[in-house]
């Protein structure tokens, strides 16, 4: 193997994958990453077999070939590199890499590219065809609501069905819930239904560049894997096995109190709250209150035992029983953060069920969160 | 203006105690601790024993394997209790910035006394001596990680069978220059598993911390980096704080014959929880940590923690909780002594409640119904068919 290839792209490469580097893995050749010619262009790998990443760039190739290389020596040799051209030559006898760069002239050892997990091919004539930009604000909306505790799989997953052009995707973490639908401009033939880690789906998110790009998404019959392909990257990822919560059953369908709420005097609410709140149990109380022939307002109070106490009151157009509910308010300000519409509407029925938020103008994201319970 | 902070660290506690009762142990090699038999391990032993390689925390088969003429003396806890209580009352004469931080340690904050903090801590090692025959290091500093630092080198100084009784001051300016060429595990916080890690990444000296870059030591150490950093500079703003007792609801159990029978012992602690349980909502408090104690027949004791992700009041949680802390330490036959359970972080009632998991809300109802039966016929009205065998048979303490 032998080329060149500039060095800001190069960095940029190593950038989208090596955050698929297992660092801790007890197979060395897991904290490589794989360097091949392919095709005209130079491609990056790296995998931690739940999460591969692949990035190609341009290069100039004198003579094929593939090596890994230790993730983190390369990435900090090539972020240090001098000059604008990076020639990097295999020496397959002591499997080393030798990188030379203006001045610069090392030699790293590597291991052998066999070594390193095959990633599949996709067959993209089978595959989903979306939308970055709308697929990445999807992800955006529902992403978060999944669930960090290791002890529970399918929870740490994102839902995603297709059926037809309707596509949904949905998280949660048993105390919320995030539905995000969606419109395929082509309807497909077969019907998805996969439960993809939502690490996976937000590292796609991060190394899928904006723009009139497509993501093709393929899922092979039965290989528990989902491959996420566009123009310089590709991402594969195991998929959770497991049932995932039926949540249609459990978003409740009508509610007493209707509030609509301006979304920036809401987030503001909770950010000015929770800096209190997070000294204690995180609580914020909702004080919805109507007012006969006229608009309504939500009292938002918090208080703890150490830092003090505060109240922040928000004018709103309320419809149905006043009501005093209380809420994890991080949970609030993350989904107010993505709600993306000027107005909010709450929808709640009594302090022990379940909150609705969603945009208003725009059903095709809804939010339930479970209220919290005060002895 | 610099600080004026104390370490003091009463030496070989257990074994001076035990001195004062039987003074022919003076200057013999002995150890306090659990019987060789019972897999017992030292709990402190003189400094005669320790020329022999004996250190705390050694199984005490390995110990007598080291030295066979060491002589193994059964622990007197109450007495040690009582007499850390006399040791800390005359160290809070001095000053009322105390905090106590184990059994036989304890940091103070003199910077408003006039005197030298050198001729202070000279005082007060002679005061806890001459009224209580206990000797003590003392480390002076300007900071607590300092003065920590500087007993355990006083102590490290310190060679023969008698106590060290030193007192060693760091002046305020020195720091970084006592600390650099130590060795890496002398760090407050650094233990032989992590002083692994040091060495393998070529710091073996506190000082070889100051020579990597922060980025460096972040990608090693996360977000420990940047304390390491302050600390291998001898900086700690930590201020000497009175440690609230830790606020929480528990209750023991001394069995009246050592009991190694799982039924029976696990049927305890569940009887145990659900006492804790009805006080906290008695209270109307819950707790996220839950806890327990294990006292041997050795009179060793351990104890267990765990911390949830919610606070809880409820039997079943600190049950399921305690009984699994429980079972972690304990191997079939095993027999016990004393078993205890606790919450502590404790504070108001809030529960998230789960969109997928209703057994909080049945278990609230059931548990509500319950207290509010007890409350009006008596305890023995209603319990659980799993706790209605007799169980009087051990004393309740």
């Amino acid at each position: 193997m032998k080329l060149t290839v500039s060095q800001a792209q190069l960095a940029h490469g190593l950038g989208v994958v090596s955050r698929a580097v297992s660092p801790r893995s007890t197979l060395p050749v897991l904290n490589n990453i794989l360097i091949a010619t392919d095709e005209g262009r130079l491609r990056l790998s790296a995998t931690n077999l739940e999460l591969g990443i692949t990035c190609w760039i341009g290069a100039q190739i004198e003579e094929e070939g593939s090596i890994t290389i230790p993730a983190r020596i390369f990435a900090d040799l090539v972020s240090t590199l001098p000059g604008d051209k990076v020639s990097l030559a295999l020496t397959v006898r002591t499997q080393s890499l030798n990188i030379r760069c203006g001045t610069s002239n090392f030699d790293i050892k590597g291991i052998d590219a066999q070594e390193f997990p095959p990633m599949p091919i996709p067959d993209l004539a089978s595959g989903v065809e979306l939308n970055v930009a709308d697929f990445k604000d999807m992800i955006r909306q529902v992403g978060f609501a999944a669930s960090a505790d290791e002890a529970r799989p399918v929870l740490q997953g994102v839902l995603m069905e297709i059926n037809e052009n309707q596509m949904s995707l949905a998280a949660t973490d048993g105390f919320r819930i995030a539905v995000r639908n969606a419109e395929l401009s082509n309807a497909i033939a077969n019907p998805v239904k996969v439960i993809i880690p939502a690490r996976s789906l937000g590292e796609l998110a991060r190394i899928a560049t904006d723009g009139n790009e497509t993501v093709t998404m393929v899922v092979p019959q039965d290989r528990g894997q989902a491959i996420f392909h566009m123009k310089d990257a590709e991402l594969v990822t195991q998929l959770i096995e497991g049932n995932f919560p039926d949540y249609r059953a459990i978003l409740p369908r009508t509610f007493k109190t209707r509030t609509i709420i301006s979304t920036t005097e809401f987030l503001k609410a909770c950010r000015q709250a929770e800096i209190i709140a997070r000294e204690g149990n995180y609580v914020i109380r909702l004080k919805i209150q109507p007012q006969e022939g006229g608009p309504g307002a939500v009292e938002f109070t918090t208080q703890s035992e150490e830092m003090g106490s505060g109240e922040v009151v928000v004018d709103a157009n309320i419809e149905g029983p006043e009501l005093l509910i209380a809420f994890n308010v991080r949970f609030l300000s993350e989904v107010l953060e993505v709600i993306g519409t000027p107005n909010t509407i709450l929808e709640t029925n009594a302090n022990n069920t379940p909150g609705m938020l969603s945009p208003v103008g725009d059903e095709s994201y809804k939010h339930v969160i479970m209220p919290m319970h005060l002895g | 203006m610099s600080r004026k902070i104390l370490h003091v660290d009463l030496d070989a506690f257990f074994c001076a105690v035990e001195e004062k009762f039987d003074p022919s142990l003076k200057g013999k090699a002995f150890a306090t601790g659990g019987s060789p038999e019972g897999r017992g391990v030292v709990t402190s032993c003189s400094y005669a024993a320790r020329q022999h390689g004996i250190h705390s925390a050694m199984p005490m088969i390995q110990a007598l394997r080291k030295y066979p003429e060491l002589l193994v003396v059964r622990g007197h806890y109450k007495d040690y209790t009582d007499f850390s209580r006399q040791v800390m009352a005359i160290i809070r004469e001095l000053t009322p910035l105390v905090e106590q931080i184990s059994i036989d340690e304890a940091f103070l904050d003199v910077t408003d006394l006039p005197q030298e903090a050198v001729e202070i801590a000279r005082d007060l090692q002679k005061k806890i001596y001459d009224t209580l025959g206990l000797p003590c290091s003392i480390g002076v500093a300007s900071n607590k990680l300092m003065a920590k630092i500087a007993t355990n080198i006083g102590k490290s100084r310190h060679t023969g069978s008698n106590y060290p009784m030193a007192i060693l001051y760091i002046p305020p300016g020195t720091e970084k220059d006592f600390l650099a060429p130590l060795p890496i595990n002398e760090m407050w916080g650094i233990g032989p598993k992590s002083a692994e890690r040091f060495r393998a990444l070529g710091i073996e000296k506190i000082g070889d911390i100051l020579k990597y870059p922060l980025p460096w030591l972040q990608q090693h150490f996360g977000k420990f980096a940047s304390d390491l950093l302050e600390r291998a500079q001898g900086i700690d703003n930590r201020l000497v704080e009175e440690y609230e007792g830790v606020k929480s609801v528990s209750n023991e159990v001394t069995f009246f014959e050592d009991l190694g029978d799982r039924q029976l012992l696990l049927r305890t602690i569940r009887g145990i929880s659900e006492k804790v349980g009805r006080r906290l909502r008695h209270k109307a408090l819950s707790g996220k940590t839950v806890r327990v104690k294990i006292r041997w027949p050795n009179f060793e004791t351990i104890t267990r923690q765990i911390t949830l992700p919610q606070p809880t009041d409820q039997d079943k949680v600190i049950y399921e909780t305690a009984s699994t802390l429980f079972l972690k330490e304990w191997k079939p036959g095993k027999k016990v002594r004393l078993i205890g359970v606790g919450v502590a972080q404790i504070g108001d009632d809030y529960q998230q409640l789960s969109l997928l998991d209703h057994s909080y809300e049945k278990e609230k109802n059931l548990l509500d119904a319950l207290d509010a039966l007890h409350e009006r016929f008596g305890k023995d009205a209603i319990q659980k068919g799993i706790q209605s065998d007799n169980y009087r048979s051990w004393k309740d303490a």
